[in-house]
């Protein structure tokens, strides 16, 4: 059993959260690694209060222990899908791309717990100085949206910084980077790309294959240019945005065009000419699908066995 | 007072004491990127024992010094 005093804090029988994942992680997969003792998080995009609201309530019909949202502070709705987190009542709240300033008061006040993302120690003390419950230290081996530190240095630098509890995610995928991150000061630990070939995970077949067959060479930052670069597989898509984002002559509106919705696309159609694949560098790691239960079952015996065996070097 | 203060203060954080700073410059200028901006302002309110929101709209430093300057008159 692999106990952290985050598990008590949210409630949850281990302390693995999957991360929110912008058209991938809906109500079922949420609601899943909820039912398997995890924290599941629904992510809310771009999308409106309405699609938040029936989510959350397909969640609630699914599973009773708690579940967490994802929200995107850059959201044009994002005013009301405060607001609708709060009328649900959802116990936790993980935020990404942006500062949540004013938002993380108004839902600290009606106590749902605020777990930030954060790429450096600086936005980590901040975020706790603002009333956050605990910050996610996301190194950018990590799929999606990443920033510049990876996770070994990044984790244990933010654990000095801060006295609320530190989550590790980017590029963890089995039990052996769950412990690696817990002897690093991290008391949980949040995973994307595994959670991506999962059963219940909702997204094209052609994305769970690649995941499946990557290596792990296959993922390349895309979009450092724009000033938020994207981790993804190198797809014959991701290799002619490349190639458009090293020509000078590209503007960067063509190539802002170029990526907008191409994330869906991949989710969706499982266009690999037209899609984005995010991904992060664990990939390569992963080589089965399985279910949510599966995959928690097995990381956290994992997780023992790798605990247990370190003692063997203390001499 | 506070320009001067915070000016001092960039040019630590820079390592740069003859950086040129106006009220008009801008963190892009100065090329400080997101997070170098959230140390910077969490050094400034330290300084200033005060704390000021931190939104998108802090671009330039005369906006860090309106805002100081509310916070503690
Ligand atoms: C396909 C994909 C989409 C993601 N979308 C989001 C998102 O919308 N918001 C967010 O905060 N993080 C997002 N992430 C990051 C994950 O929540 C998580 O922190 C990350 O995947 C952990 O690293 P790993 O992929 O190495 O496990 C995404 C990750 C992936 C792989």
């Amino acid at each position: 059993m692999i106990k952290t005093p985050l598990c008590e804090l949210l409630d949850i029988e281990f302390p693995i959260l999957q991360g929110g994942m912008a058209w991938i992680s809906d109500a079922q997969l949420a609601a899943a690694v909820s039912n398997a003792g995890g924290l599941g998080i629904i992510s809310s995009m771009n999308a409106d209060e309405n699609w938040l609201r029936q989510e959350i309530q397909t969640a609630k019909s699914l599973t009773t222990k708690p579940f967490g949202v994802n929200v995107m502070l850059m959201n044009p709705h994002v005013d009301k899908i405060a607001q609708v987190l709060i009328d649900e009542k959802v116990p936790v709240v993980t935020t990404g791309a942006g500062n949540p300033g004013k938002l993380m008061k108004l839902w600290i006040d009606a106590g749902i717990k605020v777990i930030p993302v954060v790429p450096s120690s600086g936005l980590a003390r901040y975020s706790e100085r603002a009333g956050a419950t605990a910050v996610i230290a996301e190194g950018g081996e990590s799929g999606g949206h990443v920033g510049d530190l990876a996770t070994m240095p990044l984790v244990p630098q933010v654990c000095d910084a801060v006295s609320i509890p530190v989550i590790a995610a980017g590029g963890i995928g089995d039990g052996r980077g769950i412990a690696a991150a817990l002897m690093l000061g991290a008391v949980g630990v949040q995973l994307g790309t595994r959670f991506l070939v999962a059963s219940e995970t909702n997204i094209h077949e052609n994305y769970k294959d690649k995941i499946i067959k990557a290596k792990d060479i296959d993922t390349t930052l895309s979009g450092r240019s724009l000033g938020h670069p994207v981790r993804c597989l190198k797809t014959t898509f991701a290799k002619e945005f490349l190639k458009a984002e090293n020509d000078p002559l590209t503007p960067k509106d063509t190539l802002e065009e170029f990526g907008r919705g191409a994330l869906r696309i991949a989710a969706q159609e499982g266009d690999s000419k037209k899609g984005c694949f995010m991904a992060g560098q664990i990939a390569g790691l992963i080589h089965e699908k399985e279910s949510v239960n599966e995959i928690i079952i097995k990381l956290v015996k994992e997780t023992e066995t790798a605990l247990n065996g370190g003692i063997q070097w203390v001499k | 007072m506070v320009f001067e203060k915070i000016v001092e203060i960039l040019r630590n954080y820079k390592e740069e004491p003859e950086l040129e700073v106006t009220m008009t410059s801008s963190f892009e200028e100065l090329e400080l990127d997101s997070l170098d901006t959230v140390e910077l302002v969490m050094e400034i309110e330290e300084a200033f024992d005060t704390s000021i929101e931190m939104d998108g709209t802090l671009l330039t430093i005369g906006d860090v010094v309106g805002l100081i300057e509310k916070a503690i008159a």
